[in-house]
């Protein structure tokens, strides 16, 4: 089928399709290249000495010690402790914030009760909150999931709020017409309605919480990423700082992809 | 003839920190069984405020509603409420728009749905069934909305401006379709417009409100048996009469503001 109608396109229609063929191939290119020129500028840099890799490190001791980590499987226990608090963090807030979002929305009279207190929590640096955080929380991975859950939690539930709000007063008021119970409201328009929605808050959230969860390891850790990075900054350590981060950007990136995935299943099941 | 719904001196008020508006003052009418009444006059003046009211959507300061016997208190299933836009739901096929209602009141029988696909057949949605009402034209799904509120089987119909959202050329065969499924289905319907032509095209009666609080100024019988369809009317003799007659008592009520 795909096929024929291929083969009935006219010139004109082909010569366009390969235009944007030529655009994409032109554009993943330069993204290589950008990519690829930082990398060779910053060791020629460091191999010269113009830049000292003592504080710069290089791409090649960056590779060397991340065969090096990887080789003592220690590294894995750091990712996987980070990996562990950021999902939690992000489970958490995104669940938990989705509910009381929805809470906020069954009773108008809470909500303009919270309404000041959210405004003001969300621009509040929850980093402020550290301290109080370990004393309630104590040390260890119950603050950082925390700090993480602090850093989600409003945007979540003002973005999710936002969102069922933001749906035709009509379209309810025709739900409201046929006999609908607010639960009908709820999950046969607002829930469906929402979805595109909640998958922005998804990844406006898997970004927050791998900012949270690196903070709270900034304050307080005994293993993970965050930790490393600390640590190799403390004892000097640029290699082991560079790996980390590095090791940070594929894992955030690998958590965006598995949400695109889950995004594309969406759209096509709809 | 049997009457299916009077409104007895109703008034509303709406209260908002502005202040309150009077929107109804005294609205005291009947509907016959089977008819197509029109309710035109100014722009807010109180149109969709009744049909809110009989769909008990809002309850009246004031007076009562009675459909069939039973005064209006809630939400109820012997009215189907359609809106100027279609509001089909995206997310949904055509065939599960149509029984969104059914599915709400918890209707879902095999009889109802056998009547749906009746319905869906009967007005050509069969082979759109199980697509997404992104695919329709703006007729067709105005078209899936009427189905959809005759799914759960209303005694009456309250259309709001249903047409205005469509644009002329469209809008006129729509209306053609929409009068031909309500007259086939036996069902009485209020429709609610601004447009004169529209109103006369279509009902059996006309009622003109004032402007707010609106009260009823003129009411018309429209003796046009001759001509059924909405498309036939506009092609008949006394349709430039009426439409004279009521444009002018509008021009009069809207030159009073
Ligand atoms: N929910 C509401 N709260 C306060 N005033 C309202 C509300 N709905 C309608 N009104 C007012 O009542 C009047 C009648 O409204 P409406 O019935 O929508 O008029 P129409 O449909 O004839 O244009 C308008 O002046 C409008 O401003
Ligand atoms: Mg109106």
């Amino acid at each position: 089928m795909k096929k024929q109608e291929r083969a009935l396109y006219s010139e004109e229609h082909k010569k366009y399709l390969k235009n944007i063929k030529i655009k994409k191939v032109l554009i993943l290119s330069a993204q290589f290249g950008i990519l690829i020129g930082i990398l060779v500028l910053w060791e020629t840099l460091t191999h010269f000495m113009i830049l000292d890799p003592l504080f710069f490190s290089s791409p090649s001791r960056l590779i060397k010690t991340a065969i090096d980590m990887f080789a003592t499987k220690e590294i894995y226990d750091h990712i996987s402790v980070t990996v562990y608090e950021c999902v939690l963090g992000f489970g958490i807030s995104t669940i938990v914030g989705a509910l009381i979002a929805i809470g906020l929305w069954w009773s108008d009279y809470l909500r303009r009760v919270i309404d000041p207190y959210l405004v003001i929590l969300n621009s509040l640096p929850k980093i402020a909150l550290g301290p109080v955080i370990i004393v309630l929380m104590g040390l260890g991975i119950k603050a950082i999931v925390t700090m993480a859950i602090l850093i989600c939690i409003i945007i979540t539930i003002t973005s999710v709020l936002n969102g069922m709000m933001s749906c035709d007063p009509d379209k309810i008021l025709l739900m409201k017409s046929m006999g609908a119970s607010k639960f009908q409201i709820l999950y046969k328009l607002l829930w469906p309605y929402s979805i595109p929605n909640l998958i922005s808050v998804l990844k406006i959230n898997i970004g927050l919480s791998w900012i949270g969860t690196i903070m709270g390891e900034y304050l307080t850790s005994r293993a993970g990423l965050g930790y490393l990075i600390v640590y190799g900054g403390q004892v000097f350590k640029m290699d082991l700082v560079m790996t980390s981060v590095f090791l940070l950007c594929v894992m955030a990136a690998g958590m965006y992809l598995l949400v695109s995935l889950i995004e594309k299943r969406v759209y096509k099941s709809r | 003839m049997k009457i299916i719904l009077c409104l007895d001196r109703v008034s509303h008020t709406y209260h908002s920190k502005l202040g309150e508006t009077l929107a109804l003052k005294d609205i005291s009418f009947c509907l016959n069984d089977g008819e197509f009444l029109s309710i035109v006059g100014p722009s807010g003046c109180g149109k969709t405020t009744i049909l809110s009211l009989i769909s008990g959507l809002i309850k009246a300061s004031k007076g009562q509603i009675v459909i069939d016997g039973e005064p209006v208190t809630t939400t109820n299933r012997d009215t189907g409420y359609m809106f100027q836009r279609d509001h089909l739901f995206e997310w949904r096929t055509i065939r599960q728009n149509i029984t969104l209602g059914l599915e709400i009141q918890k209707k879902m029988t095999p009889q109802n749905l056998k009547m749906v696909d009746e319905l869906i057949e009967k007005y050509g949605l069969k082979e759109f069934a199980n697509n997404y009402p992104r695919s329709l034209s703006g007729g067709m799904r105005q078209r899936v909305a009427l189905i959809r509120t005759l799914a759960t089987s209303p005694k009456l119909l309250l259309l709001d401006e249903p047409f205005s959202a469509l644009d002329f050329q469209t809008r006129l065969y729509v209306c053609d379709d929409v009068y031909n499924i309500i007259k086939n289905e036996k069902k009485s319907a209020i429709l609610v417009t601004h447009d004169i032509s529209e109103a006369i095209s279509l009902s059996d009666r006309i009622i003109m409100l004032t402007n707010r609080p609106a009260a009823i100024a003129h009411e018309y019988v429209l003796d046009m048996q001759e001509c059924k369809t909405p498309l036939e009317r506009r092609e008949c003799k006394k349709f430039g009469y009426w439409f004279d007659k009521i444009w002018k008592d509008l021009e009069k009520l809207e030159n009073n503001q």
